[in-house]
């Protein structure tokens, strides 16, 4: 038994221990327990267990509980720890809160920063390559601007082909691909433009440069005079040997740069340039050419007021001349815009209308200095024109003409000398009162008399003042003749022959113009006319001195002047001297008509006087005081004086007793008429004038008297019987004449009332009847031989 | 032929030279004045028509000149004259004092009935002047003639002093022929004989 319970008791151990063990599936384990019957034993042991798990729990418990009590102890104090780790925590979580909120902050900035960054770094990048463009572009601009219109060209060649491509995105670029052919056709304009001023300009200083050519010519001449001719042969420049150019600068003379000074060329270069460039060279040739021809056509047209004084022919030649020399210097520096053939065609053109401009100006031209002024401006406008090469033999040609205009004007210059000599002279002969007096005549005029030169002072020439006084102003004129001709080229016959020809003229011409016009002068006496001849022909015999002068000047030789001389000589003042001649037979007349207009004819006068009528003895008088007081008339004219007055006397008497208006005249009268042709008579057979063939006189009053004596002898049977018959004694005597006579001494007749009843007187009348048929069948006769 | 004129009337202009006798004949005959010198040569005369009183009066006036050497040909002259101008240049004081000279010129030469007039030339040129209006005057009337300053630049008084003349010798002419014409005779002798002896009167005045 006891081996049984204990068996018994350790089933029941492992019992609980299973049910210690596991948690569920206690079933099997109940049951077991239950089949054994044992269960109280069991029980007991089971309650004997949870006693002792009791037990163990509580001496558990008992062990524990400090521990426990410590634990919680320290988990209070973990608790309060950990609060305050935790608002610690949180403390410090809100504190870097704060502190990361700025840097947040700053982070974000830094990330903008970072993008704005790159975004500049992107510009940067593009704008470097939009800036080429950009300073292509402004420079282009401002080469416009400077008119630098070539380089522009260039650039903007650039521009197009080299920086636009690159930044073709760009709305500016294709802006400034559309702008480039504006730009370009700106740029030919622009340069147009330019042009155009320059044209514009180069209008205004053509003249300047003229005047500075001229003036450097007309230096260069009083520097070496040869210096033309020099030129003109001078060859062109050999070309240079190593280069083979030619060296041209060298050979541009001073004119050239003092054009280029005067204006700047540049615009025409460039233009053309640009218009190479651009493709339109030949527009551009025909545009300037165009352009500067209608200039020379302006330049051409002479000022209107050009004559009037020597600076509009300045004005005139130095626009023409500033013209060529302009075109001189594009042509030799203008690349070939202009040609040598192009100029020589202007010219030519232009040569034919400075001629004619030359001409007709200088043809209304009456200033003898001016016309000098002109001559020498003319040489200078040639000269320099010469120099550029211009042919200039027209204008040379117009130059002689003009110099045979200027030899007009001089002419009617000295028509006013002259005159003014004539209106101031006196015609009286020149008295000198001194030594100076006497040697200045002299010295004027070549005249060499021993007696005068002997004789005490106050000394007279026989020729008045005038003589010395037309001589200087002749030799004046031959002076200012040649003023033209110098440095004309005229050969020394040329100018011989241009001065002969002048002086014959001045002295045929001019002086005896002058001279004529003094004669018309009704206070001009008789003697001054006297002394006009006695000068005239001082100043013929002095002509072969003039024509030495004019050998000595011109340096012909003297053989041939002579000779030509004394041709000349014969009527140099020959001309003047025959109208003074001329002139003194009628001054005479007219005096003598003066007289015949105070006759007082008593036609009806039954008996004379017993004295010749006073007018006649007045006339004869005047006469023979007239010719006692010109000593200085030289004989033949004289002669001639005398002769023609006592023509004019014998033919006014005549004409009075043949006059229509005297319809009556009595045998009284016709007496008295004798009684005056007597006094006439005498006066003609005194010899008033010496050197006269005997009777040259007289027998301008044979018609008279040989009428006078028919009637008054009443010689009609002698008359009859002797018609016709060459020594007939009233051979003058024509029947007409004695027809008019016989009918007025008729009717005179008829006034007589007493007449008719004398027989005698019946027959006279008869008788004059008688003698009027017979004569009148004579002028009938003689009429019809005459038919 | 018709006569052209009722009276011819002879006159004489003498003075010295240079007083401008030729400019007062030239004036008077031309009405023209030309101021350069020319001196007379022998003698010249000009011819002018007048009108006095409805009658037509030729005058012919004869220019002589005063320079001594045509001194005979000139005195020819005064016999004829029927009227002399006695010129003498107010400017120059000798040309006056010769008119005496001049006044025995004509007692010696001219036919005693001769009018005379003196005439004081050059009277617009008064700066100059030399001999006073008054002497003239005086000269004048010693002698008995009338007298009148002339300028025959400025053509003063010309016309009138040779109006004035042919009037006196027309009015004289009138006289002699109404004293010849009905009854001839003796009376042309009384006519010019008191004038002679005033004249001579006068004349002596001057020398006392």
């Amino acid at each position: 038994m006891e081996s049984k319970h204990d068996n018994k008791s350790q089933n029941y151990e492992l019992f609980i221990q299973e049910i210690e063990s596991t948690d569920d599936y206690w079933g099997p384990t109940f049951r077991a327990i239950y089949d054994g019957d044992e269960e109280q034993k069991f029980m007991e042991l089971l309650d004997g267990r949870i006693k002792q798990h009791d037990r163990d729990i509580e001496k558990m418990c008992n062990y524990h509980y400090q521990g426990f009590i410590d634990s919680i102890r320290e988990l209070l104090q973990v608790r309060s720890q950990a609060q305050k780790l935790n608002t610690e925590i949180v403390e410090l979580n809100t504190s870097l809160q704060q502190s990361s909120e700025r840097v947040m902050e700053k982070t974000e900035e830094l990330v903008k920063a970072r993008k704005v960054e790159a975004n500049i770094a992107a510009t940067i990048q593009s704008l470097q390559s939009c800036l080429p463009v950009l300073t292509t572009y402004s420079k282009l601009q401002k080469q416009m601007k400077e008119k630098r219109y070539y380089p522009a060209l260039k650039t903007l060649e650039q521009l197009e082909h080299q920086y636009l491509p690159r930044v073709a995105n760009y709305r500016f670029s294709s802006q400034m691909k559309e702008s480039i052919p504006k730009l370009r056709e700106n740029i030919k304009e622009a340069s147009m433009s330019d042009l155009k001023d320059f044209l514009e300009n180069i209008r205004k200083v053509s003249a300047r440069i003229g005047e500075v050519a001229m003036r450097h010519t007309s230096e260069q001449l009083i520097v070496d005079p040869g210096i033309i001719k020099k030129k003109k042969k001078k060859a062109p420049h050999p070309p240079n040997p190593f280069t083979g150019e030619v060296d041209k600068e060298e050979g541009l003379d001073v004119d050239d740069l003092s054009a280029q000074d005067l204006i700047d060329f540049s615009p025409v270069y460039r233009c053309l340039h640009i218009y190479s460039v651009l493709g339109s060279r030949g527009d551009f040739e025909t545009y300037y050419r165009k352009q500067r021809k209608q200039q020379a056509t302006l330049v051409l047209q002479p000022p209107t007021n050009m004559h009037e004084s020597i600076d509009g022919y300045k004005m005139y030649m130095h626009s023409v001349l500033g013209f060529f020399v302009v075109e001189d210097h594009v042509l030799n520096t203008g690349n070939g815009l202009i040609d040598r053939t192009y100029l020589d065609e202007l010219w030519s053109f232009a040569v034919g209308k400075i001629v004619n401009t030359l001409r007709t100006h200088s043809a209304y031209c009456t200033d003898a200095t001016l016309m000098l002024k002109i001559k020498n401006l003319i040489m200078l406008f040639i000269t320099t024109l010469r120099n550029y090469g211009y042919s200039v033999n027209q204008v040379f040609e117009v130059l002689h003409e003009i110099r045979d205009h200027y030899n007009e004007v001089l002419m009617q210059r000295w028509v006013g000398v002259f005159r003014e000599i004539l209106d101031e002279e006196s015609f009286l002969p020149a008295e000198v009162e001194t030594q100076e007096e006497y040697d200045a005549v002299v010295s004027a005029f070549p005249f060499h008399d021993d007696d005068l030169d002997n004789s005490p002072f106050p000394k007279t020439f026989p020729f008045s003042p005038l003589v010395p006084n037309v001589y200087q102003q002749v030799k004046e004129f031959i002076y200012a003749c040649l003023k033209f001709s110098e440095d004309l080229g005229l050969s020394q016959g040329e100018v011989d022959d241009m001065i002969r020809k002048s002086t014959n003229l001045l002295l045929t011409r001019t002086f005896t113009g002058c001279l004529s016009s003094v004669f018309r002068k009704p206070s001009l006496g008789l003697t001054q006319v006297i002394q006009i001849i006695v000068d005239t022909r001082y100043l013929e015999e002095a002509t072969v001195y003039l024509e030495e002068f004019v050998s000595n000047i011109t340096g012909c030789r003297s053989e041939l002047s002579l000779r030509a001389g004394k041709e000349a000589g014969g009527h140099l003042f020959g001309v003047a001297r025959d109208d003074a001649e001329k002139q003194i037979c009628e001054k005479l007349k007219r005096k003598l008509d003066e007289f015949v207009e105070l006759e007082a004819y008593d036609w009806l006068l039954v008996e004379p006087q017993g004295h010749a009528s006073s007018f006649i003895t007045d006339l004869i008088a005047f006469l023979n005081s007239t010719f006692t007081s010109f000593t200085d008339l030289p004989g033949e004219v004289a002669q001639v004086a005398c002769k023609s007055a006592c023509e004019h006397i014998a033919k006014s008497l005549m004409g009075m007793v043949l006059n229509d208006e005297v319809k009556q005249i009595s045998m009284g009268a016709l007496q008295q008429l004798n009684l005056d042709t007597i006094q006439c008579e005498q006066f003609a057979a005194s010899e008033p004038v010496g050197g006269l063939e005997e009777g040259s006189l007289l027998c301008y009053f044979t018609d008279l008297r040989q009428l006078l004596d028919l009637f008054m002898s009443w010689d009609w049977p002698t008359y009859f019987h002797d018609y016709g018959q060459e020594n007939s004694k009233y051979q003058h005597v024509s029947p007409n004449t004695a027809i008019i006579l016989l009918e007025k001494i008729r009717e005179a007749d008829k006034k007589t009332v007493f007449s008719v009843l004398k027989k005698s007187e019946r027959d006279k009348k008869k008788l004059l009847e008688t003698v009027l048929k017979q004569l009148r069948q004579l002028a009938l006769t003689a009429s019809q031989q005459q038919q | 032929m018709a006569k052209t004129y009722d009276y011819l009337f002879k006159l004489l202009l003498i003075g010295d030279s240079g007083v401008g006798k030729t400019c007062i004949l030239f004036r008077f005959s031309e009405d023209a004045f030309n101021s350069t010198f020319i001196s007379t040569i022998g003698i010249d005369f000009k011819i002018r028509t007048i009108e006095l009183d409805g009658k037509k009066i030729k005058l012919q006036i004869w220019d002589t000149a005063g320079q001594e050497r045509f001194r005979t040909i000139t005195t020819a002259y005064y016999r004829g004259a029927m009227g002399i101008m006695l010129v003498y240049d107010i400017t120059n004081e000798k040309s006056f004092d010769n008119i005496k000279n001049w006044i025995r010129n004509i007692e010696e030469n001219a036919s005693a009935d001769v009018e005379k007039m003196l005439l004081g030339n050059k009277c617009d040129f008064p700066e100059k002047r030399q001999v006073s209006k008054e002497r003239g005057e005086q000269l004048a009337i010693e002698y008995g003639i009338k007298f009148m300053e002339t300028s025959a630049k400025a053509s003063i008084n010309v016309d009138e002093a040779f109006f004035s003349l042919a009037r006196d010798i027309k009015t004289k002419t009138e006289k002699k022929l109404e004293a010849s014409n009905p009854p001839k005779g003796g009376h042309q002798l009384k006519s010019y004989e008191p004038s002679r002896k005033q004249t001579n009167w006068l004349s002596k005045c001057t020398i006392l």
